[in-house]
């Protein structure tokens, strides 16, 4: 079975939708090896390798062989870069700009992978020269949101691997960062009609789980403010934040919320983020009692 | 009083997971389940995630064990990065709310299971 892209793949609603259409469509199928053919993509941002390498990682699980075949230049260059590539017979090509985020897959039940997460997001970003570009303060709030998304992905999730991918465009005017993270555990749908003991729509649910304060936690840890602290601050630094599970797709950018429904639901959570680098505003958490560091408690 | 240090406890300058949270939290309560009193010491910390005090910090509300007075006069937090500390704040406002619903949730559904 032949699959061919018609036309580029975006970090977007039709982007994502182009993807996660593959999983029925392909699993449909009775034939065993699926070719992706990617000569009309002339434009595929590097950051979505995260949902690629997972729908691959779901048909695999159900006895397909995936080849992906037919990248213009361009493409295969920054899917080489990046690494997604590797594991496919491609050769590494050296990033000489630093403008990509690397590929990686880890898995939430090894203790190891949680270090080297850290060693991932230090590798990746802290130690890039164009990275905080204007302040470290910035530079140390994103990475906080991306380990709050990931520790979000780890604890929600309980999935085989958690799929992670990003890319840097400097040249453009607010030089964005895509970080995305996918996980293919329980998803918010599940998790958020347990907590409520109602089913509530997919859509429903991520908006739920983005409200301050909401965790579908029960045990001896609180939770609720992971989230909520990565909200605020795209808000603060104007980027977006798109959130797809199953079939809800929510995104925040610019002041609005955009709640869709996909044609076909994903088994999982894909997160994105997007931050504005170019942004010389100062950050500082807002909270009264610090002043008061000997009554904590 | 005894010095805990927190890198040396997680064997990492990046306090993010939620187990490494919950390793500190052991070590916090076995000294103060001895009442002993514990500091403890964010040195070389660079980065901390609400995640991370959650489990560490958060955790030592989940039980009626220790109170808030007894926490003031028995754990001291020190070298936390100025930009961190409102996080300590955040979670430990968030932990006192959500187990105190948590409680509130559990006392009614008891008291609707002895109803019956």
């Amino acid at each position: 079975m032949i699959i061919k892209f018609e036309d580029d793949i975006k970090t977007d609603f039709e982007g994502y939708q182009k993807l996660i259409d593959l999983i029925p469509r392909i699993s449909k199928s009775i034939e065993k090896e699926i070719i992706l053919d990617f000569s009309n993509v002339f434009f595929f941002e590097a950051n979505l390798c995260a949902i690629l390498a997972t729908i691959i990682e779901i048909l695999e699980k159900n006895g397909k062989i995936v080849k992906l075949v037919n990248f213009n230049n361009r493409v295969e260059t920054i899917l080489r870069k990046n690494e997604f590539l590797i594991s496919y017979g491609y050769g590494k090509i050296f990033d000489n700009y630093q403008t990509s985020i690397k590929y990686r897959k880890f898995n939430p039940a090894d203790k190891k992978d949680d270090n080297n997460f850290e060693d991932y997001i230090k590798e990746e970003l802290l130690s890039k020269n164009d990275f905080p570009s204007h302040s470290k303060l910035l530079g140390k709030h994103i990475t906080l949101r991306i380990f709050e998304l990931y520790e979000n992905a780890r604890t929600h999730g309980s999935c085989d691997f958690i799929h992670a991918c990003g890319q840097y465009f400097p040249k453009r005017m607010e030089k964005p960062l895509n970080v995305t993270i996918v996980d293919t555990g329980k998803n918010f749908q599940e998790n958020v009609s347990e907590f409520l003991n109602e089913t509530i729509s997919a859509v429903d649910a991520i908006e739920w789980a983005m409200k301050k304060g909401n965790t579908t936690k029960t045990g001896d840890i609180s939770g609720g403010l992971g989230l909520d602290l990565i909200f605020q601050f795209i808000q603060h630094n104007k980027g977006k934040i798109q959130i797809i599970s199953s079939d809800g797709f929510w995104e925040w950018h610019r002041g609005k919320s955009t709640k869709m429904i996909l044609n076909n639901p994903f088994n999982g959570t894909i997160a994105n983020l997007r931050f504005n680098l170019n942004d010389n505003s100062h950050y500082k958490l807002v909270e009264e009692t610090d002043d008061d560091w000997d009554n904590l408690f | 009083m005894s010095n805990l240090i927190v890198k040396n406890i997680i064997d990492s300058d990046i306090a993010v997971a939620t187990d490494a949270g919950d390793k500190v939290f052991n070590e916090i309560v076995n000294y103060l389940s001895k009442n002993k009193s514990v500091t403890l010491d964010f040195t070389d910390i660079s980065i901390l995630t609400t995640a991370f005090l959650n489990a560490a910090i958060g955790q030592l509300y989940s039980n009626d064990k220790f109170s808030s007075d007894f926490l003031n006069d028995n754990l001291k937090v020190i070298n936390v990065q100025s930009e961190d500390k409102p996080l300590f704040s955040m979670v430990i406002r968030r932990a006192k709310e959500y187990f105190k619903d948590k409680k509130g949730f559990e006392d009614s559904a008891n008291s609707a299971f002895y109803d019956k």
